[in-house]
């Protein structure tokens, strides 16, 4: 990845990347500013509400109490870190559906190796070790992801799903069927433990966000990104290299899928192939509610981490103001919606294109 | 050691063992039977340890087992599997039904063509057969724990390591699932019908995401400073309510039961990550699940319903050999 070249005039022909009417970032109106920030808004909105309601209820506070702040943010680790790989994939205009398996492939590699390499090399280097074999077996699925998507032009919703059911069974062949206990104390210290009385996995998880924020907002690699997801063609004749950009970019995502395995084996102690099942859902909507567009062109990683608390909030807040249960579906769904709405209609409102 | 088994079926076993199996191999040499096997999902340790005490009944009755399943506990999965199984024409078909009505209409067609059906571990109708009522009564027998027992025992064992008093709540899977239900129906029941002190607060559904039943553990605990303990109905359910109390630094505070007994769970035993886990004996389903069908084939008659037993693992028992055995293993 050319993280390392900050584009500048040099690295045109990139072509504009946004599908709104306007055609640079300073000339943006304030209504598009407000819509940019609204997955923020809208986070901001529910945990006043959720304040609002706590005080009211049962005079407790929601935001202002430490554990809650923490356990939200423990909870938004492993979705996010989903969401940001899918970030990438989905403004190029393509999706991976591989994700939520290839993290359950991770989590079994990395307890396996964890577990293989402990008694002859000490826990620290094992933990370094399970760590790097997770991440580059995860790679794998990924190259093949994007070989697929690239060369052999198989849509990336058919191409991703069939690697979702590879990764899945490879996984469950790997975990043999069951969940993999890891004994490694350093690791569950890495999982569990505290730095400044914030957990470890959410400094890995904040530190992974800003490089990743600034790769696709100030590098070439995040330029090309959206110039590709906006109108592949213009980019193909802007001398683009698609087909490189979009196995690197798959190889992305499936190495996020990969992190996200590790960290959650670390947690929870063990190496469980499903891990992610429930996760991929969750990870697109997270996207979608940050204000990237299906479509391609358009989103960004603050906008995905607010995507990705708003559904966390939603869900460990319904539980501590307790309120029934299934209430939980259809509020995530119906802010789904919102968003989705909320979208289109700054499109039409700002003269874009609206997709139909 | 706090095994305990239910009567009925050491009755059963009793019987089957003294009638059936006994006298039963000479038979087998006249022709070599085809049992098939499909759990309710292929990639379950509870499953496959079945699958391992059907194997057992099977070499030992020289049966042929034949086990196929879809990955995912779903009718829509599972009947494709069934029908292409019944095309095989077995000689009998055990199944774990994934729905208790959907599979009624699939199981009948084998029925018609002549194979014999006993469901293990969930079942079809009301679990209630060959009472000549409803249409779902033609399975010969249902052979599983008593789930609604299990739950009443995780129950006891949570209410006795709180001191009988204070705030639980269920974490478990999602509503719908035979099995799961039954857990939580079992564990309410003997909470309000033996410990008038505990209070149990809503159930929480996680949709077998271990991250959000641990979410929920905090979000549970942080409206209710004094809760006591929870019950993890399945394995994801108890991992993820057992890390919540570990990021709550609630570890020893705030009990956990675990149901199921995967390897892992040795692991959460001894770290204290769970305190006592309700084991089913999966391998017990499947023995006499084949051997139950091999009497039928052989023209010996079986009961309509065998309960199989629990196991209490908790960290006074977990290392002893003869409790270690009834971890779910591949």
């Amino acid at each position: 990845m050319s993280v390392s070249s900050p584009p500048t005039v040099a690295d045109a022909p990139t072509p504009h990347v946004k599908p709104q009417a306007d055609h640079s970032d300073t000339a943006k109106t304030v209504v598009q500013r407000i819509a940019d920030l609204r997955a923020w808004l809208f986070l901001l909105a529910l945990i006043l509400g959720f304040e609002i309601w706590a005080r009211t209820a049962f005079s407790g506070t929601f935001i202002l109490n430490p554990f809650n702040l923490q356990s939200i943010a423990i909870f938004a680790v492993a979705p996010l870190l989903l969401a940001i790989g899918q970030t990438y994939v989905i403004i190029s205009g393509g999706i991976d559906l591989s994700m939520g398996f290839i993290m359950g492939l991770a989590a079994v590699v990395a307890a396996h190796v964890i577990n293989g390499l402990t008694p002859g090399i000490g826990m620290p280097a094992a933990v370094m070790a399970g760590f790097v074999a997770a991440v580059l077996v995860a790679s794998v699925p990924g190259i093949i992801n994007g070989l697929l998507v690239s060369r052999l032009r198989v849509p990336p919703f058919i191409g991703t799903l069939g690697m979702f059911g590879v990764a899945r069974g490879v996984a469950f062949l790997l975990a043999g069927g069951t969940t993999v206990p890891i004994s490694n104390s350093f690791f569950a210290y890495l999982g569990n433990g505290r730095f400044l009385n914030v957990p470890i996995i959410v400094w890995i998880t904040a530190a992974f966000v800003l490089i990743m924020h600034y790769v696709l907002s100030q590098t070439r690699f995040g330029q090309h990104n959206y110039a590709i997801g906006a109108n592949v063609q213009a980019a193909r004749r802007a001398g683009i290299d698609i087909k490189r950009h979009l196995l690197r970019l798959y190889i992305l995502s499936a190495c996020c899928a990969g992190l996200a395995g590790v960290l959650y084996s670390a947690r929870f102690n063990a190496g469980a192939a499903q891990a992610g099942e429930p996760l991929l859902l969750d990870c697109v909507a997270a996207v979608v509610i940050g204000g990237a567009s299906l479509f391609g062109g358009s989103g960004t990683i603050l906008g995905t981490v607010a995507g990705a608390f708003v559904i966390a909030v939603i869900q460990y807040g319904l539980v501590f103001v307790n309120v029934e249960p299934f209430w939980q579906f259809i509020s995530v769904g119906v802010v789904i919606i919102i968003s989705v709405l909320i979208d289109q209609a700054q499109r039409r409102f700002s003269g874009g294109r609206v997709d139909e | 050691m706090k095994r305990r088994s239910l009567l009925k079926t050491a009755a059963a076993l009793a019987i089957l063992a003294s009638t059936g199996v006994a006298s039963l191999p000479a038979h087998a040499q006249d022709k070599k039977y085809t049992v098939a096997l499909i759990p309710g999902l292929t990639t379950d340790a509870f499953y496959i340890t079945m699958r391992k005490g059907a194997q057992a009944a099977a070499d030992a009755l020289g049966v042929e087992l034949v086990f196929q399943g879809g990955p995912e506990f779903n009718p829509v999965v599972q009947v494709p599997v069934l029908d292409a199984i019944i095309a095989r024409k077995p000689d009998a078909i055990l199944i774990a039904p994934t729905d208790t009505t959907q599979l009624v209409e699939p199981l009948r067609k084998a029925q018609d063509a002549g194979i014999p059906v006993i469901t293990v571990d969930t079942f079809i109708g009301e679990g209630k057969y060959q009472t000549g009522s409803g249409d779902a009564d033609f399975p010969l027998s249902y052979i599983a724990s008593d789930n609604v027992m299990g739950g009443r025992m995780a129950a006891r064992a949570l209410a006795k390591a709180i001191g009988e008093e204070g705030k639980v709540y269920v974490s478990n899977v999602k509503p719908g699932i035979s099995t799961t239900d039954q857990r939580e129906e079992g564990f309410k029941a003997a909470m309000a019908e033996e410990f008038p002190k505990i209070t149990v607060l809503d159930t929480q559904f996680n949709e077998n995401d271990a991250n959000k039943a641990a979410s929920q553990l905090q979000a549970v605990y942080a409206r209710n400073s004094d809760l006591k303990g929870v019950f993890g109905a399945n394995l994801f359910s108890a991992l993820g309510a057992g890390n919540g109390v570990q990021q709550a630094g609630q570890t020893g505070n705030i009990k956990v039961i675990a149901f199921d007994a995967p390897t892992s769970i040795v692991a959460n035993i001894k770290d204290g990550l769970v305190d006592a886990a309700i084991a089913q004996h999966p391998a017990e389903i499947g023995y006499y699940g084949v051997v139950s069908a091999f009497a039928h084939l052989s023209g010996q008659s079986i009961p309509v319903s065998i309960g199989t037993g629990f196991t209490i693992i908790d960290k006074s028992n977990v290392d002893d050999p003869n409790v270690a055995k009834y971890v779910y293993s591949d």
